[in-house]
């Protein structure tokens, strides 16, 4: 009875819409890849699109429909542009994932409905993950991602590359998780008062953080979260597991743990460290080191992700490797944005810079995925032609497959027209606005330093004439339209991102001042 | 039509590029037709161009036709583009050399001319962009959009070593501008913090400068300038800088080296004149000493290595360092005789070092070498030619009569009389002996290649030129002859841009004039 006094149950279901559609439709795929015949691809992709589709159609009624940030489920579930933009992101990279590969699983003649169906739940992991105001939630949501992911990335069963992948990347993820939720433990006993028990609950821990009983424990336990988080969106140096994985996965799981996973340890990663140890108690004695400590420790990871992803990208002959590469020091220029955040002293600032990495996620997420589709095309049967070799040529042999990829390739260059120019420029203008000039400079310079390998493959495509014959391939109606779609999406986000910025962040409903 | 004519001359070549890319996948579409498409609308956009000379130039906010809408409101970028005295000559040098590239590629490309003349289109557009933007997002989006036709260009018609000069040529020129974006943004938020409004206009921010809403601290000024200069002068390039130009120009087919020659080094000193002196007026003196140090010293070298080499068209390259190193030197002599005469130089540079490059790009579809010593008595079998490439080199020396005369002439003179100019006399006769050095290196390569004996064969079975190659090269020939002559017509119409331009650089902000240190001595004696 007292239980009930004790907790009561804040359940609003509308509040996780997106996630339970996604979910609800990941469980009714299984079934009807259960029930119904096996192998109808179009079946299953189809109704998992329609299942997305109404997640995002749920995620912007919910954007549309509410004012002021709020939260669900006694503070485990919170509603904020933060979370909204990064489930339009996991929609918009689901949709491409199940388009790109339906051409691979037909030729593979792998199980479609068991492959949608962990897509989904993967997505409804991810999703979870952007949406938890509580760190029980966010590892939740990481767990019921990375368990579907790991069976991705081992989904060509006969291949032993993708074995080898999938193991790994189990292994390790498996060890980043278990420093997360050390992390996560550390914290809970650091956030105990005289007279309450520790928290998980995110904004709690941002009270209580200056009143700490054993800030060292705090310290501790954020520096665990840290190397977790860390893991899970490949920062140097906890990257090393990435080439590897990203190489012998299947390629659109590829694409798909490149652009969605990332993004959703992001989420989590900036709910975390920006909202729990936010810069409000830097200036408290206690609790401020903490802010201190992970800001510092932040700038110098994005350094080391941003020039180590980019120059040994620059030796790779694999071109999924060097797209792996390319994905980490990606993943540093979005920490730029995030080192940003955690330095703004404005609540608009803040959400600016917030925005400006999820809209930065979105970029690399559109043209990632892109990019990944014309390579999933020629690699064919077995991920066999996924060397830079193999491009040699073909540019003038299937023009469209070549442009195409030279687009997305010079937008990951961060050229201007394009969204990864966008990207960049809202990230670094984020940094510069908080003083990190010496950042910025250095993301720039490794900018420069990536043009060189996107431009391998553009000129091994159209500079070098093909020795060996190429039989031009038909493009399949799906991977047309995702190409279409990403191609869209690159100029779009490239010359008007006005709409998608605004609505990314947050309308200023409260005008707290942080410091 | 008037309001809108920088925004269709912009959109026009993308316009043809789209026809052509459509084109292409009409039955029957043949791939030489591609040609004349390019053709027509590279010659309509000249057209349209020419309409930019009606009205007088105004002063440096006085922007003459000017088109401005918001554009990213989120990041504070606008679409603002405008023509004054200065922009005005660039644009119709662009828009004039485009029709002449395209026929002077006519029988020279052959392979996926599709590809090829959509490329050139949207080079044009981005080309017309740079010297129109207002706004330094917008600029900066153009400055770069024109490295990838012309990387392609370089890399799939060009030469032997095509894929080297593509990726220096590429790599070089975006580390510059990358770091100017940074210098970019910078400014936008210092804009913020003084005004509380972030933004991207040029115009704006020159105008908060001058009334003084808005300081730039000696420290960021110096970044600012540097992080602007670095990519301007590569692109222009000064001497360090100036690596990648020989390879990407002798690498490129005819028609990109004459495109890179006669408009891209265009933007680095457009790019200097027009953004590092209207909004970095103080470093811009800060600086001076260095830039026409670095201006004479590429003077020399440029003229020195373009004598040793043995290739006509890396000789040409070279004389580009040399020629730019003049416009450099007129620029930061910081006397309207001075500026006139880099912003002409610019010009003449445009039209001599693209005709040469053209005439190298004619005889080496002929022979399919650029070597001197392969070259001798070109006179005999090619009358037409060997006249035509001697003026167009007695241009480049700058002979009197001439334009490369006036532009030099005005450059020197202004040096040594500019008090801007520490040592004047001495860096002015060093800027000097570049002119010998000039009439040295051309007048040695014409005597080994058109005068002489005719060495070989092959050389004396060579075919002169036809017609479409006199027509490509005469309009250029007369401009030279026209420009020599009768320079007013175009200095009077830019003189009131440069002399607004100088003004910057001489009061830099509203109440705060700076002692007579860059008003020239003709001047104070009039």
């Amino acid at each position: 009875m007292f239980l009930f006094q004790a907790a009561t149950p804040d359940i609003n279901l509308t509040l996780i819409a997106p996630e339970l559609i996604v979910g609800i439709a990941g469980v009714i795929v299984m079934m009807v890849d259960a029930f119904g015949r096996r192998g109808q691809c179009w079946l299953t992709g189809s109704l998992s699109i329609v299942g997305l589709a109404a997640s995002a159609i749920a995620s912007v009624w919910l954007w549309t429909s509410w004012v002021g940030p709020r939260t669900a489920f006694n503070g485990m579930i919170v509603l904020d542009e933060l979370r909204l933009s990064f489930t339009l992101i996991f929609v918009i990279v689901a949709i491409l994932t199940i388009l790109i590969s339906s051409i691979w699983i037909e030729t593979e003649k792998l199980p479609a409905g068991e492959y949608h169906s962990l897509l989904l739940f993967a997505t409804s992991g991810m999703m979870l993950m952007a949406s938890a105001g509580d760190l029980v939630i966010v590892f939740l949501g990481l767990e019921i991602l990375s368990i579907a992911t790991y069976v991705l990335a081992g989904f060509r069963r006969t291949d032993v590359r993708s074995n080898e992948s999938s193991l790994k990347y189990f292994i390790l993820g498996s060890f980043a998780s278990a420093f997360l939720l050390y992390g996560i433990a550390l914290v809970y006993g650091a956030t105990a008062t005289q007279s309450l028990p520790g928290t998980t609950n995110i904004a709690t821990i941002a009270a209580r953080a200056n009143s700490s009983l054993y800030p060292p424990l705090l310290l501790a336990g954020a520096a665990m979260m840290l190397v977790g988080f860390g893991f899970k969106i490949a920062t140097a140096p906890f990257h090393v597991w990435t080439p590897d994985v990203y190489e012998g996965a299947p390629t659109p799981v590829t694409a798909f743990m490149a652009a969605g996973p990332k993004a959703a340890g992001f989420a989590s990663f900036l709910r975390v460290f920006v909202f729990g140890f936010p810069i409000a108690t830097a200036v408290v004695s206690t609790g401020g080191f903490a802010h201190k400590a992970w800001l510092g420790a932040l700038a110098v990871m994005a350094v080391l992700t941003m020039s180590v992803g980019n120059i040994v990208a620059i030796v790779q002959n694999n071109v999924k490797r060097m797209l792996a590469y390319s994905s980490i020091a990606h993943a540093g220029y979005a920490l730029v944005g995030f080192v940003a955040a955690g330095a703004a002293t404005t609540i608009e600032d803040r959400s600016a810079a917030l925005s400006a990495v999820a809209f930065y996620l979105l970029t690399y997420a559109v043209m990632n995925m892109g990019a990944f589709a014309v390579v999933t095309f020629i690699a064919r049967r077995g991920d066999q032609q996924t060397n830079v070799d193999d491009y040699n040529g073909i540019g003038f042999a299937s023009p469209v497959l070549a442009f195409s990829l030279s687009i997305f390739l010079l937008s990951l260059f961060g050229m201007p027209l394009t969204a990864g120019f966008m990207g960049k420029l809202v990230v670094f203008s984020a940094a510069l606005k908080q003083g990190y000039a010496w950042l910025v400079v250095i993301g720039v310079l490794n900018a420069a330093i990536s043009a060189y390998y996107y431009l391998r493959l553009i000129i091994v495509m159209f500079f070098r004439e093909r020795t060996e014959t190429w039989d031009v391939p038909r493009l399949p109606a799906s991977l047309a339209l995702a190409l279409v779609l990403t191609i869209l999406g690159v100029f779009y986000l490239g010359l008007f991102p006005g709409r998608v910025l605004n609505a990314f962040q947050a309308r200023p409903t409260i005008s707290l001042q942080l410091r | 039509m008037q309001n809108y004519l920088l925004t269709i001359l912009i959109l026009l070549p993308v316009i043809g590029a789209a026809t052509g890319v459509a084109y292409s996948f009409t039955p029957g579409a043949k791939e030489s037709h591609h040609r004349w498409i390019a053709l027509g609308f590279t010659t309509l956009a000249f057209l349209l161009s020419l309409l930019l000379l009606k009205g007088s130039g105004g002063g440096i906010n006085a922007f003459r036709i000017e088109e401005n809408y918001p554009w990213i409101a989120a990041v504070g970028a606008r679409y603002h583009v405008g023509v004054d005295g200065i922009s005005l000559w660039l644009v119709i040098l662009t828009t004039l050399l485009m029709p002449i590239s395209v026929l002077s590629s006519w029988t020279a490309i052959t392979k996926r001319q599709p590809t090829y003349y959509a490329l050139m289109l949207l080079l044009e557009s981005a080309m017309i962009g740079v010297f129109v933007s207002l706004d330094l997002l917008l600029f900066y989006l153009f400055f770069e959009a024109s490295l990838v036709p012309m990387f392609f260009l370089i890399g799939v018609w060009g030469g032997e070593r095509r894929i080297y000069a593509a990726v220096k040529f590429f790599i070089y020129t975006a580390v510059g501008s990358l770091l100017m974006l940074v210098g970019i943004i910078a400014l936008y938020f210092i804009h913020q913090n003084a005004t509380g409004v972030g933004t991207f206009d040029y115009a704006v921010l020159t105008e908060t400068l001058r009334s003084g809403a808005m300081a730039l601290s000696p420290r960021a000024e110096f970044w600012l300038f540097l992080a602007f200069a670095f990519a301007f002068c590569i692109k222009v390039p000064l001497w360090p800088l100036h690596t990648w130009l020989h390879d990407a120009h002798t690498e490129a087919p005819t028609a990109g080296s004459v495109i890179l020659a006669g408009v891209l080094l265009k933007m680095g000193t457009y790019g200097l004149l027009r953004f590092n002196f209207g909004l970095f007026p103080n470093a811009s003196r800060y600086f001076a000493p260095l830039m026409i140090t670095l201006a004479v010293i590429g003077i020399i070298y440029g003229a020195l290595v373009a004598m040793v080499q043995p290739d006509v068209k890396r000789l040409v390259a070279y004389s580009s360092v040399s020629h730019m190193g003049f416009v450099v030197l007129g620029l930061f002599s910081f006397t309207e005789q001075g500026m006139q005469g880099a912003l002409y130089q610019m010009l003449n540079h445009g039209v001599s070092t693209g005709a040469l490059f053209l005439f190298v790009g004619m005889i080496y579809e002929r022979r399919h070498t650029r070597m001197i010593s392969d070259f001798g008595g070109l006179v005999r079998p090619m009358p037409w030619f060997s006249t035509f490439f001697v003026i167009a080199s007695l241009s480049s020396i700058g002979l009197p009569f001439l334009n490369g005369f006036v532009g030099e002439f005005l450059i020197m003179l202004s040096s040594w009389t500019s008090f801007a100019v520490q040592h004047a006399w001495i860096v002015t006769m060093l800027a000097g002996t570049g002119v010998i050095w000039a009439a040295v290196y051309m007048l040695w390569m014409l005597q080994r290649v058109v005068f002489g004996t005719t060495t070989s064969e092959a050389n004396a079975k060579l075919l002169d030129l036809n017609a479409r190659e006199i027509g490509l090269v005469l309009p250029l020939l007369l401009l030279m002859l026209f420009m020599g002559v009768y320079p007013s017509i175009f200095l009077n119409r830019s003189r009131a841009s440069v002399e607004a331009a100088r003004q910057v650089i001489a009061n830099p902000a509203a109440g705060r004039t700076i002692n007579v240190a860059n008003a020239s001595k003709s001047e104070a004696q009039r």
